[in-house]
């Protein structure tokens, strides 16, 4: 369980996220949406550990700032690109923490092996990730972040670069941590998305939380609308999935 | 799922160490022909007798020759070869930058005014110190670029800025005082283009200490530089301080720069070639390959070095003069093949 309490980030004088608090249960899969410049991205590193805050935020009862005994994978929008490494050696790097830098041990290559063949990326694995594409490098993201075995996975926008058919592929492979009993944590901007793969959706706007709860009552409800200045739509499909689309007039 | 079973090859071959061994033995032979080549030519087994104390060793101006001029200086020239190597590649991994070289903090332009500070002083006390003062110069110019930066590793770009501004600041005084004192301008000059002539056993034991610890030092982190190449949160998720390392690499990379310079004055091109090359040639991440880059650019320093004792022989050309010579156009050549090949 992650418990946020009254979290503050601020740049300069600005507040980027004020007075947040959400609990984050273990073992579920967690969307935070909201417009863009909303904090969602913010609220992610702070969760990882790498952003300074006031209030509190804590993981299993430890404070998460700059903590690196966690396992936590994750997966920017706008990852580094190394030059010079090939697939394997990149989904390897995830194992970096479990073997010691620059060490592959017996199991963690034959783990990897598994995940490269789940990420659709054997085969492809001698080639430099330079040379990827842009779906083919969100799948070695994936396979990196799995290979870590993280008990927390923070995806940042994970599908944003991805066609319809990916999408549903790399979500896929995450949904799969799940049954490892991993937490799952991710921005998405496809409400629609976010509603179909997470059981709990939290609201954010202007540094603020609007709402927090079950999929299928967030999205229903009139802060979500607000969040997004009332210009989406929520529509219900005759099996029962929610589907939300934007609204060309005001 | 199919798993691989037990005797699989590696997924990643990380680092071939049949490359690291052609760089040793390349090493070896470009030494053999540093202390073997030059105005007086001495035999190839006479100077191996020597070495291992075998009889048959050389004896006279020869022993005197190949003792007490050219081993040092071809130990220096390895020395500072691998110091500005080294660095070259681990600046370049820490600031992302494939252009980065060892002199981009403002040690260069620090080591060239304190050098500037000796040669200029009346006392001849003080130009004996000459080493003492490019070094302290330098490594002062590193930290007023750190201090200005401020928060100078989350921005590495602003780092690199400060880098600058401290450089053109540190030249502009050392222009000045170069002018001021007319009769500085030779010695001056001829330090900023490098030079080996005054190599010497005492400039060897002062400059391996330093230049080989800051080695190790970069060569043990090697692996974890890999991190460094990813976005900050990724290196920090999978177990690294991102920070704290950057911090580390450069100023173990600034010590060996700055004994390098100090030892043996500015010379360019070694840092961008040598790793560029290895790059080039084996199309691997240099933070691996940090030991076979250290010697290719103690093998590269070598050769310049016999390059410039022959080429104008009995008078020397300054070995920056080679370095560019050669370094700036196989630069280019490595950058085209780099850019057909991908």
């Amino acid at each position: 369980m992650i418990v946020v309490e009254d979290l503050c980030v601020r740049v300069g004088t600005k507040f980027i996220l004020k007075d947040v608090n959400v609990e984050i249960p273990t073992n579920t899969w967690t969307c935070l949406v909201g417009p863009n410049g909303a904090g969602k991205t913010t609220f992610l590193k702070a969760l990882l550990g790498v952003t300074p805050y006031s209030g509190s935020l804590r993981d299993n009862g430890v404070e998460v700032f700059r903590n690196h005994q966690r396992n936590v994978a994750f997966v920017p929008q706008h990852p580094n690109i190394p030059v010079g490494m090939t697939v394997a050696e990149y989904v390897m790097l995830g194992r970096s923490k479990r073997d010691g830098w620059g060490r592959e041990s017996t199991s963690s290559r034959q783990l990897v092996h598994s995940i490269l063949e789940l990420t659709q990326l054997f085969g492809l694995h001698r080639q430099f990730v330079t040379s990827l594409s842009g779906g083919e490098m969100q799948r070695a993201l994936i396979a990196r972040a799995l290979a870590q075995e993280p008990e927390l996975i923070l995806l940042d926008e994970p599908t944003s670069a991805l066609d319809l058919h990916h999408q549903i592929a790399t979500l896929n492979n995450v949904e799969v941590l799940k049954e490892k009993g991993v937490t799952i944590v991710s921005t998405m901007h496809d409400i629609t998305l976010a509603a179909m793969y997470a059981e709990r959706i939290v609201v954010i706007h202007e540094g603020k939380k609007l709402l927090d709860g079950p999929s299928q009552s967030v999205i229903h409800s009139p802060e979500l609308k607000e969040a997004f200045d009332n210009r989406i739509n929520v529509f219900t499909l005759d099996s029962g999935r929610p589907v939300i689309v934007a609204n060309k007039e005001n | 799922m199919k798993l691989p079973n037990q005797s699989s090859p590696p997924l990643s071959r990380m680092w071939s160490w049949r490359i690291t061994f052609v760089a040793g033995l390349i090493l070896l032979v470009v030494v053999v022909m540093g202390l073997s080549f030059g105005p007086i030519a001495i035999n190839f087994q006479k100077i191996l007798r020597t070495l291992v104390g075998a009889p048959g060793s050389l004896t006279g101006q020869e022993r005197t020759l190949l003792l007490y001029l050219r081993l040092p200086r071809v130990i220096l020239a390895g020395l500072v070869g691998a110091a500005l190597a080294t660095s070259g590649a681990v600046y370049q991994s820490v600031f992302r930058n494939p252009l980065a070289d060892p002199y981009l903090l403002g040690t260069a332009a620090g080591a060239g005014l304190g050098a500037t500070l000796a040669i200029t002083s009346s006392h001849a006390n003080i130009y004996s110190l000459l080493p003492l003062f490019s070094f302290v110069g330098g490594v002062l110019a590193v930290l007023v670029t750190f201090f200005i930066s401020g928060r100078f590793f989350a921005e590495p770009n602003s780092l690199l800025l400060s880098g600058i501004a401290v450089g053109s600041f540190a030249t502009a005084i050392q222009t000045y005082l170069q002018q001021r004192h007319s009769s500085a301008l030779r010695p001056v000059y001829s330090w900023i283009l490098g030079e080996l002539t005054a190599a010497n056993w005492t400039i060897v034991r002062w400059s391996s200490v330093y230049i080989l610890i800051a080695i190790a030092i970069l060569i043990s982190i090697s692996k974890q530089l890999d991190g460094l190449m990813l976005s900050d949160e990724e290196s920090f998720s999978l177990g690294i301080n991102p920070n704290r390392l950057r911090v580390i690499a450069v100023l173990a990379a600034t010590l060996a720069t700055a004994t390098a310079v100090s030892a043996s004055g500015l010379i360019g091109f070694v840092g961008i070639v040598v790793p560029h090359l290895v790059r080039g040639i084996t199309h691997r991440v240099t933070n691996r390959s940090l030991a076979t880059i250290a010697m290719i650019g103690a093998s590269f320093l070598v050769l310049a070095d016999l390059g410039a004792r022959t080429l104008l022989s009995p008078a020397e050309l300054p070995i920056g003069v080679i370095t560019a010579f050669v370094g700036a156009p196989f630069f280019l050549f490595v950058l085209r093949r780099k850019r057909v090949t991908g």
